[in-house]
């Protein structure tokens, strides 16, 4: 029991330094340091990244809303007043970006447009990767899996920009539904109501397979 | 007893209704303890919710296996771009700090008759002294290896930029611009033979190699004043003045350009130049410099690799800086290329650490 709130202390006080060695980037970073910006932007990218590909499934895209995100993080530094975590503000600059994106993408019907191969420097829907995994294991679970995989695809496309927002950052980013509502600027009810309706979207599409 | 199991299908199924959402939200992981305690008691009486609970939990599996990983290569080039963008950001920034200063429209803005009496002002002072400037003579050279020419017969311009004085036409390297470079390969091992059109007031040409004094100085005045000429002329000019990177003048540019100039392929390049140039002290320290401070991971990869091959020739000698500064690389460098080399790098100058 000591020991556990030994340990449970030691962990408190190690996220308390790295919450203050952030705050000690970031306001380095606005005094104009760029090797501090620069630093947070290592820290978060990738997170970012996989965000914006899982969101848009095209690199070309993802990297848009990468380096949109970070100019935009970039600029408005000044206004960033401690109010929330930085990793919180920087995902609200993220979401907003990838939102704009999503939209612009939805009203160009730019999701019918063929999505280039590979090889051709494009990435393939995240779906189509599914089976390569699994089909040592199983070929015949691996061709359900591509099934499955197509039908929720179309499924996801067919989401409102924010519903697969939301659906993006819970099951691949793993975040937490407060902290989504932190990020979109909403209520974590709002964000579970949100939820529910793209995976009863999502499962109304497998029904039909079925 | 069936009238029984069927009244008790209807309350499972209302109760089903209002569990739907929280089946979902279990399986994400979003329900308290005590939440979760409720739907583990209904799940004990109800078969249909604990086959929903397990289709849900098969589609968060799904989900979770197909997330896509952002690969090396991408995450690389996105950094890359960054910098750039940033790099080009800061340039706008300082450039309007410096209009700002020169130019307060906004001290101005609500002064109107200020704004009106500085345009005056201006105004009057170019119009005195203006004229003055222009009818500055100035002198070009002629030597055996170059001709410069005016191409019109104007007899006014300024800017003392070639020394050997003369009766030529007058040339203006201060608001030149190159208009053209053509290169003609000369035989023999020679430098090619350049032709430099340069756009100024009144327009001139310069002809000749690299080892003659106006053709080099008209090209090292194009790697100083890195802001006024376009990339590609400027990378023409590191090119053609490689040739002459024995040349202390050039040499000093070629530097120069390393440390300042804002185009990644123009610092490359001029890296490249550098290279097996004398004395090795100021080459080792240019490529220092650059694998410290170049923001561009392909100029530090180039200078590391620089360094490294100057190594394996012996023509390098390892002294406590730059060790340190390897060091310094093999820690903090992002590119994983980078602290690798500058790892392999002090393996192979450094002193061997006891333990």
């Amino acid at each position: 029991m000591g020991m556990s709130v030994a340990l449970d202390g030691d962990a408190r006080q190690a996220a308390a330094a790295r919450i203050a060695e952030e705050q000690g980037l970031v306001r380095n970073a606005q005094a104009g340091d760029r090797l501090a910006f620069e630093e947070l932007v290592h820290r978060y990218d990738r997170e970012v990244l996989r965000l914006a590909l899982n969101l848009v499934h095209r690199s070309e895209d993802a990297r848009d809303i990468y380096q949109e995100s970070f100019m935009r993080v970039y600029k408005n530094l000044h206004r960033f007043r401690f109010e929330c975590s930085f990793y919180t503000w920087l995902y609200r600059i993220v979401t907003n970006v990838s939102l704009d994106h999503l939209r612009r993408r939805t009203s160009r019907r730019e999701d019918q447009a063929p999505v280039p191969d590979e090889a051709e420097g494009g990435t393939r829907d995240f779906f189509d990767r599914q089976p390569e995994v699994r089909a040592a294991a199983n070929p015949e679970r691996s061709l359900l899996g591509q099934e499955l995989g197509q039908h929720i695809s179309a499924a996801l496309k067919r989401l409102s920009p924010r519903e697969r927002m939301v659906f993006e950052m819970k099951h691949y980013q793993g975040l937490k539904l407060r902290a989504i509502g932190d990020m979109l600027g909403t209520s974590e009810e709002t964000v579970k109501n949100s939820l529910f309706r793209a995976t009863r979207k999502l499962r109304a599409s497998l029904d039909c397979m079925r | 007893m069936r009238q029984e199991d069927n009244n008790k299908d209807i309350l499972n199924s209302a109760a089903c209704e209002e569990f739907d959402s929280r089946l979902m939200l279990l399986a994400a992981g979003e329900l308290t303890p005590d939440e979760e305690a409720d739907v583990a008691d209904h799940l004990k009486h109800c078969a249909r919710c604990v086959e929903a609970l397990e289709r849900e939990r098969e589609l968060v599996e799904c989900f979770a296996a197909s997330r896509i990983e952002p690969d090396a290569a991408l995450l690389a080039s996105c950094r890359s771009g960054l910098e750039d963008a940033l790099d080009r950001q800061e340039e706008r920034s300082w450039l309007r700090r410096i209009t700002n200063v020169f130019l307060p429209a906004g001290g101005l803005a609500p002064r109107p008759a200020w704004s009106a009496a500085l345009l005056v002002l201006v105004g009057f002072s170019v119009g005195i002294l203006g004229p003055r400037f222009l009818q500055r003579p100035a002198a070009v050279s002629g030597d055996s290896d170059s001709a410069v020419s005016s191409d019109t017969t104007g007899s006014s311009n300024f800017a003392p930029q070639f020394p050997n004085s003369g009766s030529a036409p007058i040339i203006d390297m201060h608001s030149a611009q190159v208009a053209g470079i053509s290169v003609m390969p000369s035989g023999g091992g020679q430098p090619p033979q350049v032709e430099l059109q340069m756009r100024a007031q009144q327009p001139f040409r310069v002809q000749g190699t690299v080892n003659n004094d106006n053709v080099k100085s008209v090209l090292m005045n194009i790697l100083r004043n890195n802001d006024r000429f376009d990339p590609d002329v400027r990378l023409d000019a590191v090119d053609l003045l490689r040739a002459k990177n024995d040349d202390p003048e050039v040499r000093d540019v070629l530097c120069h350009a390393v440390h300042t100039d804002p185009n990644a392929a123009v610092r490359l390049k001029a890296l490249e130049a550098l290279n097996g140039a004398e004395p090795q002290d100021l080459v080792r320290k240019t490529l220092l410099d650059a694998l410290v401070d170049d923001r561009n991971p392909g100029v530090r990869v180039e200078a590391i690799n620089a360094l490294r091959n100057m190594a394996a020739q012996g023509k390098v000698v390892s002294d406590d800086h730059m060790i340190a500064v390897l060091r310094d690389r093999m820690q903090k460098d992002p590119n994983t290329y980078i602290r690798l080399q500058s790892a392999a790098a002090i393996r192979d100058l450094g002193p061997r650490e006891k333990f």
